[in-house]
């Protein structure tokens, strides 16, 4: 008996091990990236315009802490609305066409080629309705980003179900309601997920741009915008990172939604994108 | 005579339908804007003729003169729109080039991919479209020309997808394909040419549908902060000041601007009909 259980505690030692030297190169590549290019800025003496060293735009970070950390609370926010607008108007859509399929089907052409349209540069047309200053403005922009890639994936996931499953819900005498509930919903899940966890890079991708055509003084795109136009590089750098850290902390959020709520899933789709 | 009629009948049916769709979009458009006007909506905004000008009114901007015995608007937007196509194309055959390559040399060795990857992989977390303005006034300092600037944006945009799903197609061949190819002593390359590439092909497209977009959207973001004037971006900039005055001139220039977008994106899926349906007879 104890020697069945024994395997696990040492695999799971070795599994850090293993985890260790699976990290091991991209950690390399990490330090030498960077020592590479503190010293290539040094050495060659290239001007911060292009390129600042590292360590500038972490004394620029440092020192402007608390300014970028409201600002990105501002952005974050724009870009959390816009995210729960496009994605619930999305998720609602595809269950609505899951539930007429000869419609959806023919929609979906249409929703993908209008996912090429460029939809940031309509952000000067959105500041106009609702007003620069006015949040919603950038949220809009930021809910139209993120509806696209939700709707297709959802709608994708509702019809997506094994023709057996419908047959034994039928068999059942199963309602349309309770076919959603028990079968295409779950099904969807994951790739709802999926969806979902684009749209968060979306959204905060939406939001910062969306303030580069104007917004107030407050809003990370407007401070990363600023300090461009004023040459002062490091610190545009450092609202770059903090973009970044908002929007991984968001994807990252996301994936842990994902990791309760579709833990019972097969793995399924949820690892593409 | 019978098969003619059947490749013919769903591309005018699809044409059709696209019109109808067009159509019911427009409809709703002026169903709300009537409505909006008549019961006076302040909420989400004020519907007026500033804010939702008539459809025909944006469309009939574009044949108006762009301004006092100037040239007609849709030649000066056409022309913006082939400038920033420029940029957009050479960024995105540079960015795929590169992106395809670099997945195939990640492809050749573990080492090189626990190296790399976890960076391209989070580098799609990160919101890449904000250095735009950081690119190209870098860039520009350095005294690079600003489209190239704007160009090699596009093709950092482009480069992601192309490379993470290139990756992920090469390393989706058939593993029993690729024992018969080591039981035939196939070298390395002849692998990678015969069996990996034509497996990643669909994957490729799927990636170049996604980047079309990107380089058109980054060739757009990357002329807004650097004062390029002769594309649409810059058109966008220009009208957005202009827009209490004269707010069709923006919206004529955002429906050519989403012309393009989708005209770029049925150009590569156009490409894919014709190159992922043939490679299996390449391989043959």
């Amino acid at each position: 008996m104890s020697t069945v259980v024994q395997p696990v505690p040492r695999s799971f030692g070795r599994t850090i091990g293993r985890r260790f030297r699976d990290w091991l190169p991209a950690l390399v590549v990490f330090v030498l990236v960077l020592v590479a290019w503190q010293g290539l800025v040094e050495v060659f003496n290239i001007r911060q315009f292009l390129l600042p060293k590292p360590t500038a735009i972490l004394g620029a970070l440092r020192d402007n802490r608390s300014d970028l950390w409201s600002a990105g609370i501002v952005t974050f926010k724009e870009a959390l609305g816009g995210f729960a607008m496009g994605s619930t108007a999305a998720i609602l859509v595809a269950l609505v066409l899951a539930r007429w399929r000869r419609v959806g089907g023919a929609i979906m052409p249409y929703a993908i080629a209008a996912n090429a349209v460029p939809i940031i540069a309509f952000a000067p047309i959105t500041n106009n309705w609702f007003g620069l200053l006015n949040p919603m403005s950038k949220m809009v922009i930021a809910a139209v980003l993120c509806f696209f890639p939700v709707f297709v994936n959802t709608l994708r996931g509702l019809t997506s179900v094994e023709p057996a499953s419908i047959e034994l819900m039928r068999s059942y005498a199963a309602g349309e309601i309770e076919t959603f509930r028990r079968v295409r919903i779950p099904n969807a899940l994951p790739f709802i997920f999926t969806g979902l966890k684009v749209a968060s890079v979306l959204a905060m991708i939406g939001a910062v741009v969306g303030e580069y055509f104007g917004g107030p003084l407050d809003a990370l795109g407007v401070v990363i915008q600023n300090n461009v136009a004023l040459f002062d590089f490091p610190l545009a750098w450092a609202g770059i990172i903090v973009a970044s850290a908002f929007g991984i902390a968001f994807y990252a959020a996301v994936a842990v939604a994902e990791h309760f709520l579709t833990g019972w899933q097969p793995a399924a789709d949820s690892r593409s994108d | 005579m019978a098969s003619r009629g059947a490749t013919v009948g769903p591309a005018v049916r699809s044409a059709g339908l696209s019109v109808l769709v067009l159509a019911v979009l427009c409809a709703v458009w002026e169903a709300y804007k009537w409505i909006g006007e008549r019961a006076e909506i302040r909420w989400p905004f004020p519907v007026n003729e500033r804010t939702m000008p008539h459809v025909h009114d944006m469309v009939g901007q574009l044949f108006e003169p762009s301004r006092r015995n100037g040239p007609l608007l849709i030649d000066v937007l056409l022309d913006a729109a082939a400038f920033t196509a420029k940029e957009a194309a050479v960024g995105f055959v540079l960015g795929a080039s590169v992106g395809f390559l670099i997945a195939v040399a990640l492809s050749q060795s573990r080492l090189l991919q626990r190296g790399f990857l976890p960076y391209i992989v989070a580098s799609q977390t990160v919101p890449i479209l904000a250095i735009a303005p950081m690119v190209v006034v870098g860039l520009g300092s350095k005294g690079v020309t600003g489209w190239v600037a704007v160009a090699i944006l596009a093709a950092y945009l482009t480069f992601f997808p192309v490379a993470i799903n290139t990756l992920r197609g090469l390393q989706s061949a058939d593993p029993r394909a690729l024992e018969l190819m080591h039981s035939y002593a196939a070298s390395r390359w002849t692998i990678l040419w015969r069996l990996r590439v034509p497996a990643s092909l669909p994957y490729v497209f799927s990636a170049l549908k996604i980047s079309a977009t990107a380089s058109i959207v980054g060739a757009i973001i990357g002329e807004a902060p650097s004062s390029i004037q002769e594309g649409l971006g810059g058109a966008i900039v220009n009208f957005n000041q202009y827009y209490s005055l004269e707010p069709r001139n923006l919206w004529a220039t955002n429906i050519v601007a989403a012309a393009l977008g989708i005209t770029f994106f049925l150009v590569v899926a156009g490409a894919e009909r014709v190159v992922v349906r043939r490679a299996p007879e390449n391989v043959a």
